[in-house]
């Protein structure tokens, strides 16, 4: 009755549907995809695609260089030196504190619950191994 | 007449469609005017960052702790967020409960400036590094790494070339180490078709668009099924916070360092290199037989990325007496988040972690 019932579902059956329809497509497109002729195109496709990139890229580098403008690239690479430098006082800053706020003796750094804890089947044993009676 | 036990499950059906039908608008509304959920909300430190990397360390919330402390390698193309992508869907919070003390790698896009970086910087500098920051945060010597797909390789790599380290375990979470058994990946990225020099030297940094594209590619309906089936379970408040997380992760697919891209493509998928035991890391021979460490590798039935032919030579390869493999049923992603890892691949990673780790 249930079983029934669930194929009078138009939701359940929507979702046999996408399942099926979604194997299907995977599977049709997996085997086009795997081919030498798909690999071919589409690396020839993204290789013809980078050389615009790269034409266009070296001539707006070109343009911007004869207008004594700076590139996205400079920009970029700027932005980068700048954000290091945050980094690094950031992590000179956070050494600094760490060793204000470190004790004299050595040891580790953060104190924490202790490490004792046994696996499930040593806890067994030794509490057996422990027991008196 | 009286109502038969067909007529009321057929009402009962009318009115479940109903209800549902209700709720998905409601719902409906609610997803297109809402933010994507927060996720990585677990407490945590971040005890170290440079450039692209990334050290987290978790706030322990178990009153005793096992003594070696974990290690989440994530894999380069992912942010480590999926390791805690929300309150009962973490592994990460999983993994505190059961009283380890939990650290992650978790990686930033590369900046043009690392667009150099390669996996001599990833395996012989940003994990030894982690590693001896670790050791001097928690006090332990040894540490258990776990890594994730190509966070498995890098950890794998590191092993091989630190065998007298600090390492204690090292689990693998579908890890490939055969790489011509990569399927369509390997078929695209073929040398005869796939120019990987001029991708590289044009535009320095790999697209994370191009990343995320390749992983797509290898199931086109997946995302518009996807879609479809969301509209479908939108009365299920549960399956769109997991669907909308796992959603959000996967559009934040990460860029990767040229250099990187270019050694991985050249010496693993062309060459096959960590297979043949030719790679070479940190001016070494990148041999797998010197892992002595107990190791673990887990992967999923149903992986679409890492096949079981890219991933099953693992534990032939390695040097370890003790060493365990487990198949799981799932998929790449949902080995290590969803309902189906937290009934299966959490608890075993955590009993196989947990008889190795005082």
């Amino acid at each position: 009755m249930a079983e029934q019932t669930q194929r009078k579902d138009p939701f359940i059956q929507l979702q046999q549907f996408i399942t099926d329809w979604e194997r299907r497509i995977d599977g049709v497109a997996n085997r086009v995809m795997g081919t030498d002729e798909f690999a071919r195109s589409a690396n020839v496709l993204q290789n013809v695609q980078l050389g615009l990139q790269r034409a266009f890229l070296d001539a707006m580098a070109t343009h911007l260089n004869n207008l004594n403008m700076p590139s996205r690239e400079d920009i970029n690479i700027l932005g980068e030196a700048v954000m290091g430098l945050d980094q690094r006082l950031a992590r000179i800053e956070q050494q600094l504190q760490k060793i204000a706020s470190m004790p004299d003796q050595a040891g580790p750094t953060r104190k924490g619950p202790p490490r004792t804890k046994r696996p499930p089947s040593q806890r067994g044993m030794s509490s057996s191994a422990g027991d008196p009676s | 007449m009286t109502p038969t036990s067909s007529d009321s499950t057929l009402q009962d059906s009318i009115r479940r469609m109903v209800d549902r039908t209700i709720q998905r608008g409601v719902n409906g509304f609610r997803y297109v005017t809402s933010a994507p959920p927060a996720v990585g909300l677990t407490p945590k430190d971040v005890i170290h960052e440079r450039g692209t990397l990334r050290l987290y360390h978790y706030h322990p919330i178990a009153d005793e702790i096992y003594r070696v402390p974990v290690l989440l390698v994530m894999a380069t193309t992912n942010r480590a967020y999926v390791f805690d992508l929300a309150p009962g869907q973490s592994m990460v919070q999983y993994l505190l409960e059961q009283g380890f003390d939990v650290y992650v790698i978790d990686w930033d896009p590369p900046s043009q400036s690392e667009r150099g970086l390669d996996l001599d910087d990833y395996t012989q500098d940003f994990l030894p590094t982690c590693v001896r920051l670790i050791a001097e945060d928690c006090g332990e010597p040894d540490v258990s790494i776990v890594g994730y797909c190509m966070g498995g390789v890098l950890s794998l790599i590191y092993a091989a070339t630190h065998a007298d380290g600090p390492l204690k375990n090292l689990a693998c979470l579908t890890t490939p180490v055969n790489w011509h058994g990569m399927g369509l990946m390997a078929r695209w990225s073929d040398r005869r078709f796939f120019d990987v020099d001029r991708l590289v030297d044009t535009l320095g940094i790999v697209p994370a668009d191009f990343v995320s594209a390749s992983f797509d590619m290898l199931r086109p309906a997946q995302k518009p099924a996807g879609r479809l089936r969301v509209w479908e379970q939108m009365w299920n408040d549960e399956f769109v916070k997991s669907y909308r997380a796992f959603d959000r992760w996967g559009e934040e697919t990460l860029p990767l360092a040229g250099e990187y891209f270019r050694q991985t493509t050249k010496d693993l998928m062309w060459d096959n290199k960590l297979y043949n035991g030719t790679l070479v890391a940190g001016r070494q021979r990148v041999d797998l037989g010197a892992i002595r460490v107990p190791v673990m590798h887990i992967t999923a039935e149903h992986d679409h990325i890492v096949s079981t032919e890219a991933s099953a030579p693992l534990l032939q390869q390695i040097g370890s007496e003790d060493r365990t493999e487990l198949v799981l049923k799932g998929g790449h992603v949902s080995l290590i988040a969803g309902p189906n890892a937290v009934r299966r691949m959490w608890p075993a990673l955590s009993t196989w972690l947990a008889e190795r780790s005082t």
